[in-house]
């Protein structure tokens, strides 16, 4: 038992010396983490004022009877922070494992006494954190430039439906940071996977707009009940099912992942080190 | 004394080719052998002999095709967490750092995937920066540090969990002879005689073998060939000298090398030639009584450039051994097999 929580808390620090690791790294090239900061306004806002001369003004009789509040600017606003999530999966964690392979420092870091799975949390500490302070800064930034309508009592059940979400998308980040590491043209998966979630996932409409087949698939991906529930929470969206419904298929969605995320990591993992592939870049 | 890492039956291929010309290269063709706590063992041979596919076999990054290894009596498959906590490895090539940190830093994130922290790291970080006279350099990144130094600093970063196992595969590659110099000093007075750590050496420079190690291996095309100390190695040629000559204008090498090889009693020839110029190796009893009919054989074709007769080294041994040279470069030439 002593030996066990002495084992954790090493597997601990190692996650966290990951993330600190991966800021300090970020951080020797500044004017590219400042760039990181102010690009995802830069593209934000010609959809936030395309979308207001379309509709002429913030108000959308539409929106509002599909989603049950026509602003606009806040309904795009939050899918714009869905998006950064699963980006956070897909690019951030999705290749972190190719770039320490292209630094030359991934065989360092696993021939340290730490189950791989351990670098799979530090990369995914760190990138949680990284798109948390990016995702901050934009929602200031866009509430100073349009003031979102939202229902503050909605913030903190809205974090924590982000936060189970999040365990999914370390499932699909896990996958796709093996899948990168033995395909050569592995940021096509990234950008196939982005693609479809992006049309299947109610980020930029309301789910009603899918068609039927599309909208029964969206209910296997998780930033469908993540936007959805969040919408319900701070702009009264109607989901057509309960918050509860919405909890228990994201955390079952969360198991689900993440086992097959564990599972192709381990399997591409074995498998690397039995073919040798991971030292060639 | 117990035997710090058994190496039985190990053999690891490597596919090669795309489709229909696929084939395997063993890279590493059942090699055995043992080493004994406390022992400093070389791994000798030439560039593509299967070194640095064995230390990465050791240091569970790669899992071999068929044998068992054993760190410290543990199989390294069945036990890898506690296997790589027994190895501190220095890989060659320098990008094994991340280089927009700072040494300290490096050593800092490593030092955490080894389970050290607080002050116990910090001590043990100062230590090794002392040790190895880094403690001016420790706060620059890596990037602005000359070979000898990265290179110390991944000798650091192997030390930091004060492991009982080394594998240090070509430390001394690329570096200059001055740092090389001290790099050897280091691992045999430090790290072996004081530390008493077990090493496993990988080169391909003889004279570094010959130096360091207790026991060597050769291992060529996949193969350890033999396991002997230095001075057995030597002692156990047949034939006292070689015999080199420095020529140019050399056409057939290869007729010349024959006709060599059919004068009284001489064992092997071997040439190699950069720049028209050929150098020619004959291992032999004596050179003496040749010495007249090798110098008409060589004239007929070239220019003599220099003769001499020396004593046999490590790398005539290897020659003698296997038939190559150190020097030669057999990755592309091994025995290969259809699947
Ligand atoms: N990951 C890999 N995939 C395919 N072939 C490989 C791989 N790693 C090594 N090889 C091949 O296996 C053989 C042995 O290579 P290895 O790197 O172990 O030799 P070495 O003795 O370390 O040589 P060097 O002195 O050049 O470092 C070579 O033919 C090499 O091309
Ligand atoms: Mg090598």
């Amino acid at each position: 038992m002593k030996q066990f929580i002495k084992q954790m808390k090493h597997y601990a620090r190692a996650v966290w010396a990951e993330n600190i690791k991966e800021w300090k790294v970020e951080l020797t090239y500044k004017p590219d983490f400042i760039r990181g900061l102010i690009d995802p306004l830069v593209y934000a806002l010609p959809y936030l004022l395309y979308g207001i001369a379309l509709v002429g003004g913030r108000n959308s009789k539409t929106l509002q009877g599909l989603v049950g509040s026509g602003d606009i600017i806040t309904f795009v606003t939050l899918g714009y922070v869905f998006i950064g999530f699963l980006n956070m999966a897909l690019w951030a964690m999705g290749f972190s494992l190719r770039k320490e392979q292209y630094w030359g420092t991934l065989e360092s870091v696993f021939a340290a006494p730490v189950p791989r799975w351990v670098f799979a949390m530090g990369m995914a500490a760190h990138s949680t954190l990284h798109q948390g302070l990016m995702i901050s800064v934009q929602l200031l930034v866009i509430n100073l430039i349009f003031k979102l309508t939202i229902n503050p009592a909605g913030i903190l059940p809205s974090l924590l439906v982000v936060a189970v979400m999040l365990i999914a998308l370390y499932g699909l980040g896990m996958m796709i940071a093996s899948v990168t590491l033995v395909l050569k043209q592995g940021q096509l998966v990234s950008e196939a996977l982005s693609g479809i979630m992006m049309i299947i996932t109610p980020i930029a409409y309301p789910l009603a707009v899918l068609p039927l087949f599309l909208r029964k698939a969206a209910m296997f991906i998780p930033t469908t009940y993540g936007i959805m529930t969040v919408r319900h929470f701070l702009m009264g969206e109607n989901m057509g099912f309960s918050v509860a419904t919405s909890f228990f298929r994201l955390a079952l969605l969360g198991i689900a992942w993440v086992t097959f995320g564990i599972i192709i990591f381990e399997i591409i993992d074995q498998r690397t080190r039995r073919t040798g592939t991971i030292s060639h870049y | 004394m117990s035997v710090a890492i058994e190496v039985k039956d190990v053999v690891k291929k490597f596919r090669r080719g795309r489709r229909l010309k696929k084939r395997d290269i063993f890279a590493v063709d059942k090699a055995t052998f043992d080493i004994e706590e406390g022992e400093l063992f070389g791994l000798l041979g030439p560039n593509g002999a299967g070194k640095t596919t064995l230390v990465r076999c050791l240091a569970t990054l790669l899992i071999q095709d068929e044998g068992t290894i054993k760190i410290m009596g543990k199989d390294i498959y069945s036990n890898s967490l506690y296997c790589r906590r027994q190895i501190g490895l220095v890989t060659s090539g320098e990008r094994t750092l991340y280089w927009k940190l700072s040494g300290r830093d490096n050593l800092k994130f490593f030092a955490a995937l080894y389970g050290l922290d607080g002050k116990e790291r910090d001590m043990r970080i100062e230590y090794l920066m002392e040790l190895l006279d880094l403690k001016d350099v420790q706060n620059e990144r890596i990037e602005k540090y000359s070979s000898g130094m990265k290179q110390k600093i991944s000798l650091a970063r192997a030390l930091l969990h004060d492991p009982k196992v080394l594998l240090l595969d070509e430390p001394t590659l690329g570096l200059d002879p001055q740092f090389s110099r001290f790099l050897r000093n280091f691992i045999k007075n430090s790290l072996n005689k004081e530390q008493k750590k077990t090493i496993l050496l990988t080169t391909h420079y003889m004279d570094e073998a010959d130096e360091l190690c207790e026991r060597i291996a050769f291992i060529n095309r996949g193969k350890i060939v033999d396991v002997k100390t230095p001075y057995e190695y030597k002692r156990d040629l047949p034939h006292t000298e070689v015999l080199e000559l420095r020529c140019s204008g050399i056409q057939n090498c290869d007729e010349l090398l024959k006709q060599l090889q059919s004068l009284n009693s001489v064992e092997k020839t071997t040439a190699n030639s950069v720049d028209h110029v050929t150098n020619i190796k004959i291992i032999l009893p004596r050179a003496e009584p040749i010495l007249s009919d090798t110098i008409e054989l060589v004239r007929k074709q070239g220019k003599i450039l220099g003769i001499n007769v020396e004593q046999p080294t490590l790398e005539d041994v290897f020659i003698y051994v296997t038939g190559t040279r150190l020097s030669e470069d057999t990755a592309e030439e091994r025995p290969a097999t259809k699947d």
